[in-house]
């Protein structure tokens, strides 16, 4: 198609050609083109196919209001072919087509009509229920919209975020948004504008008309240029305000642009005030054929023709309901193209200065006339213009018929931000009666007109916004400026076009095909309001979430209720707003974890890594899984691995003491200076929510360790429990600041004896004993002797700093005894076998201290230091038939269950499997497990049940009591 | 989950920077003689009343500290004190 002569109002840049290609056919757009223009200047005028009936469909909107343009671009599915910019060398393609979009063999669609009736999905094809899977394939297959790559081919920054800070964000940068962005800015504030066209203005961008002897489109660029070269506001175009949140947490995103990096951004921003200036939108005519590509709203014709100086048609009839609507007509008809007439929903209220233009330009004016029916199979062919009664019609030949109802407003972020609406009948707008603290509206969602009125909106809104931010304005001057102004101008309350029970099908929604009979039968069945019928008729459900129907289905329903419209109530707007795709929401995906301070040497040594907790950790040291060789080494050699996660605290002050007393379930008073002292945390249910060591290192001071995964919680926890007693103590967390190693197996002494000049002799350095040596070139070391894997170890607590020197120098100093390091997967093993328990694997929320049989750590006669977990323990001492912790050996020939395996008796579940492994040091399989006390004495015949892969597994074991290796503990002492 | 709450040594900040610390009940009652009902009123039985809470917050992500404060169940929202409360 050939362009109009250029105007100053044009997008598009003549002289950037830009190439593309679309379902395979080559075609050229230029710079500033959508990608919908594009193809309405390549002559595509059938873009899509509709979901149910596959009719054919074309550009309605120019702001992505319906899924008419739903295109797929360069593999990706769902794009709003208006809201994306053309770039070179873009692949677009059709959705939902079976073949093309301009011949559709599914098209028999729209003659099937009768069998797909307002919840019809609820009703057909469920009888029997065998076939429903069957149907259900093939509905999707013909409803589908687009198809999602498999293999997205993403770069890293392909989705970003952005976090700016900005005391007033302002939603829409039309004149409102404009203007209110100015004089909050002006006043101090910093200031985000949200704008989803490529360009601020809104209506200042095509309108010529002049108010006050100016052209409102110079106006425009006045303004436009006044917030651009503002340094206090960043304008965000092409970006999208999702949800306006609680306490005014806004969140949107931002579409990229060929010079943009990334394809879209994730936006959020908690300013102190918000201001919402969306505007207004047109809504559809509802009457027959409504949607034949060639039917366009008002301002998507004039936008065709003054921006991207494209005809929208040669012979236009309108059927409008306001002023822009004449305006958009005598727009059209200065550019050449042919209208023929103006149908006026309205008998009062226009302007008399465009219906004399529209005289003078010989355009007939029926005021009280609406379209009733569309004609033309594939595209528009002609229109019936009927008076509101229906009783006078007359038919015209065209191939462009423009259809509004007149405005509505976008007022989904006052709806989710919780601003009360009510439906006001002199403009018959949803207007918010109550706004929340710090929200403002501005702008023609008022239902203000008058663009010097809806300037002046927008700066009362600025000024309120900056006021709450703590600058100095005169409101009042601006209140009375804008009362001074012209109100809001009346709405057109027109539900529909006359005569719409004749027709076949007038949609009221674009995107699932809802239509005026949808909606009656609807009605019919009782689903008549449209919360009801918009589920049950399927409205408003689809990509453009009620963008169309939102404001025509509550009328029709209303009427045939037969309720006015004063009984109209608004719906409830659910976030996304606007739909981002969905790797904006989910984000770049950085996987954020700490590396322990030798990692680079256990990476070396053959270390698989994973994830634990926030931590990567060595799982394995080999490909052997079940680390014969790591095991080997801890019970005949020596092994070190790397414990550095393990929660490390100092804990100091007068009151220390107090604090350890209460959050500890044993008595903390005496630990011997030297010594560890091993005890649990629990809550207030008895449950163990921690275990570790204590040892006293000063006058009130202490050092104690935690699990890895409840490092994080430890001080809160501490702070939490003394939270009334305002005790003198002080936590500081070394977790990330002291590097260890456990150092395990028989030889585990020799080792550290070549690396130490400390006396480590069992008599000098006791099992339980706690001492600060020198290692190396003097390398400070806390010294434990502890035995978590059921051999002499010593765990040693270091700065992080020396991790690899320290990790090095043992493994040196090892060498001779054929030391190798060992990961989780071999302690889990050696610890199981040792019947040493692990915080969440052999615990859970319904088993305490004593279900564990570890109730010698409670110190039972201390009711004074409100020790936590002390009164579940009483009041549960002759509870019974409770969870108890057993431990298990596998009956010869059975495999190994996996943890988690359920333990059952007859058909009652009685118990699970906390952890199982085989063992080779002791032949046969082990685990531990909880079970209900009837089933917890030593040599009671449990069975273990295991679906794995549908492989089911009914195993049979006997309780044997744990530890399995070494049960009097003589090699942790040796 | 999107409103705020004040830290008394942060001040205002995001909802998602602190931890939930339950209402404010008092400190536990002696252990010494405590009965069953006691402890599980203590433990157990919340009053949940819908409106305006004292709560503890936990400064998680920043500073740290455990401090009460006012919020309306009903809207999420932190409140000023009552004045009935005080």
């Amino acid at each position: 198609m050939k362009r109009l002569a250029a105007r100053p109002t044009n997008k598009i840049d003549r002289s950037t050609p830009l190439s593309f290609t679309w379902a395979g056919r080559k075609m050229t757009g230029m710079a500033g083109d959508s990608v919908a223009t594009a193809l309405f200047a390549n002559e595509v005028k059938i873009v899509s196919r509709s979901l149910k009936y596959h009719r054919p469909r074309g550009l309605y909107s120019l702001d992505g209001e319906s899924s008419n343009t739903l295109v797929n671009i360069n593999g990706e599915p769902n794009c709003r072919a208006e809201t994306v910019l053309l770039q070179e060398g873009m692949k677009v393609e059709p959705q939902n087509t079976a073949f093309d979009a301009e011949f559709d063999p599914m098209g028999f669609m729209d003659y099937m009509d009768g069998q797909m009736e307002a919840g019809f999905y609820y009703k057909k094809f469920h009888k029997p229920a065998a076939l429903w899977p069957f149907f259900q394939n093939r509905i999707r297959e013909a409803a589908g919209v687009g198809r999602a790559d498999t293999h997205p081919h993403y770069h890293e920054h392909d989705f970003q975020e952005l976090y700016p800070n900005a005391e007033v964000v302002v939603i829409g940068g039309g004149p409102a948004g404009m203007s209110a962005a100015l004089s909050a800015a002006e006043a101090g504030c910093r200031v985000v504008l949200f704008e989803g066209r490529p360009n601020l203005g809104g209506f200042y961008d095509w309108r010529t008309r002049e108010y006050d002897g100016e052209e409102l489109t110079k106006r425009g660029s006045g303004l436009v240029s006044k917030v651009n070269s503002n340094k206090s506001i960043r304008v965000l175009a092409n970006a999208f305000v999702m949800n306006v949140n609680g306490d005014n947490l806004v969140t949107g995103f931002q579409i990229g642009t060929g010079s943009d990096p990334f394809i879209q951004r994730y936006i959020e921003i908690r300013p102190e005030s918000v201001i919402v200036a969306t505007g207004c939108i047109e809504r559809a005519l509802v009457c027959e054929n409504n949607e034949r590509p060639g039917v366009m709203q008002a301002g998507c014709a004039l936008r065709l023709v003054r921006q991207y100086g494209l005809k929208p048609g040669e012979k236009a009839v309108y059927s409008i309901a306001d002023d822009l609507g004449i305006e958009s007509a005598l727009g059209l008809a200065e550019a050449g193209i042919d209208v023929l007439a103006v149908a006026d929903a309205r008998t009062e209220g226009a302007d008399p200065e465009l219906t004399a233009a529209l005289e003078e330009a010989g355009i007939a004016y029926y005021d009280g006339w609406a379209a009733s029916a569309i004609k033309g199979s594939k595209l528009v062919k002609g229109v019936t213009l009927a008076t509101l009664d229906g009783t006078l019609d007359t038919d015209f030949d065209c191939d462009l018929v423009v259809a509004s109802a007149g405005q509505t407003p976008l007022t989904g972020p006052l709806s989710t931000v919780n601003a009360k609406l009510a439906f006001d009948l002199h403009t018959g707008f949803f207007l918010p009666q109550e706004m929340p603290p710090r929200v403002h509206a501005a702008g023609r969602l008022l239902g203000l007109t008058d663009p010097k009125a809806i300037e002046a909106s927008g700066r009362l809104a600025g000024l309120k916004a900056a006021a709450e931010n703590g600058a100095e304005t005169d409101i009042e001057k601006a209140e009375g400026e804008l009362e001074g102004l012209p109100g809001p101008a009346r709405g057109c309350l027109l539900a529909h076009g006359p005569n719409i029970g004749l027709g076949r099908k007038a949609f009221i929604c674009f995107d699932e095909d809802g239509t005026y009979k949808t909606a009656k039968q609807s009605a019919d069945q009782s689903f008549d309001v449209p919360e009801l019928a918009k589920r049950f008729g399927g409205f408003g459900l689809g990509p453009s979430q009620g963008g169309i129907p939102n404001h025509n289905l509550p009328l029709i329903l209303a009427e045939i209720r037969g309720d006015g419209p004063e009984s109209l109530k608004p719906t409830t707007v659910r976030a996304p707003i606007v739909p981002p795709l969905i790797q904006t929401v989910a984000g770049p995906g950085h996987d954020i974890f700490k590396r322990t301070p030798m990692e680079a040497e256990q990476l070396a040594q053959g270390g698989l890594l994973r994830r634990v907790g926030v931590w990567k950790r060595a799982r394995y040291f080999s490909e052997d899984l079940t680390c014969a060789e790591e095991i080997s080494a801890v019970r005949n050699g020596v092994g070190m691995i790397d414990v550095s996660t393990l929660g490390k605290f100092k804990l100091f002050g007068p009151d220390a003491q107090k604090a350890l007393q209460r959050c500890y379930i044993s008595d903390m008073s005496k630990i011997p200076e030297g010594k560890l002292k091993y005890s649990a945390m629990l809550n207030d249910d008895g449950c163990i929510v921690d275990d570790g060591v204590i040892t006293q290192v000063g006058p009130n001071e202490y050092y104690l360790t935690a699990s890895t995964g409840r490092a994080g919680g430890t001080i809160e926890w501490f702070r939490y429990h003394t939270r009334y007693e305002g005790w003198d103590f002080h936590m500081v967390n070394l977790t990330d600041g002291l590097a260890a190693i456990n150092l395990a197996g028989p030889k585990s002494r020799d080792v550290l004896a070549k690396v130490t000049e400390a006396d480590l002799a069992t008599e000098a350095f006791p099992y339980m004993g706690y001492r600060e040596i020198e290692v190396g070139d003097g390398v400070p070391v806390k010294a434990m002797r502890l035995g978590f894997v059921g051999e002499l170890s010593y765990e040693l607590h270091f700065p992080a700093s020396y991790g690899a020197y320290v990790w090095n120098l043992l493994a040196e100093a090892g060498a001779e005894f054929d030391i190798r390091p060992f990961g989780l997967e071999a302690q889990f093993v050696c610890r199981l076998e040792k019947g040493h328990v692990i915080i969440g694997q052999e615990t859970e929320q319904r088993v305490n201290l004593r279900d564990l049989g570890m109730s010698f750590l409670w110190a039972k006669n201390d009711t004074e230091s409100g020790k936590i977990g002390a009164p579940a323990l009483r009041f549960t001492a002759e509870a019974e038939n409770r969870f108890k912790l057993i431990g298990f050996t596998m009956n010869d020939g059975e495999p190994t269950p996996g943890d988690g395996s359920v333990i059952f008796r007859g058909d009652d579940i009685k118990g699970f499997v906390c952890s199982a492994r085989y063992s080779r040091t002791l032949e046969k399989s082990i685990g531990m497990a909880i079970v209900r006390e009837e089933l917890s004495a030593p040599g009671q015949k449990i069975r273990i049940y295991q679906n794995d892969r549908n492989n089911p597994l009914n195993m049979g074991a006997v309780v044997t009591p744990a530890p399995f290796y070494d049960p009097e503990g003589l090699k942790l002492k040796s | 989950m999107s409103y705020t709450i004040t830290c008394p040594v942060c001040g205002k900040r995001d909802l998602y920077e602190f931890r939930f610390g339950n209402e404010e009940r008092g400190p536990a009652p002696k252990q010494d003689g405590l009965t069953l009902e006691e402890f599980n009123d203590q433990v157990q039985m919340h009053t949940a009343i819908g409106g305006p809470q004292e709560e503890w917050w936990c400064h998680r992500d920043g500073c740290g500290v455990w401090f009460r404060t006012w919020r309306d169940t009903v809207t999420g929202r932190e409140v000023e004190k009552p004045e009935a409360a005080s």
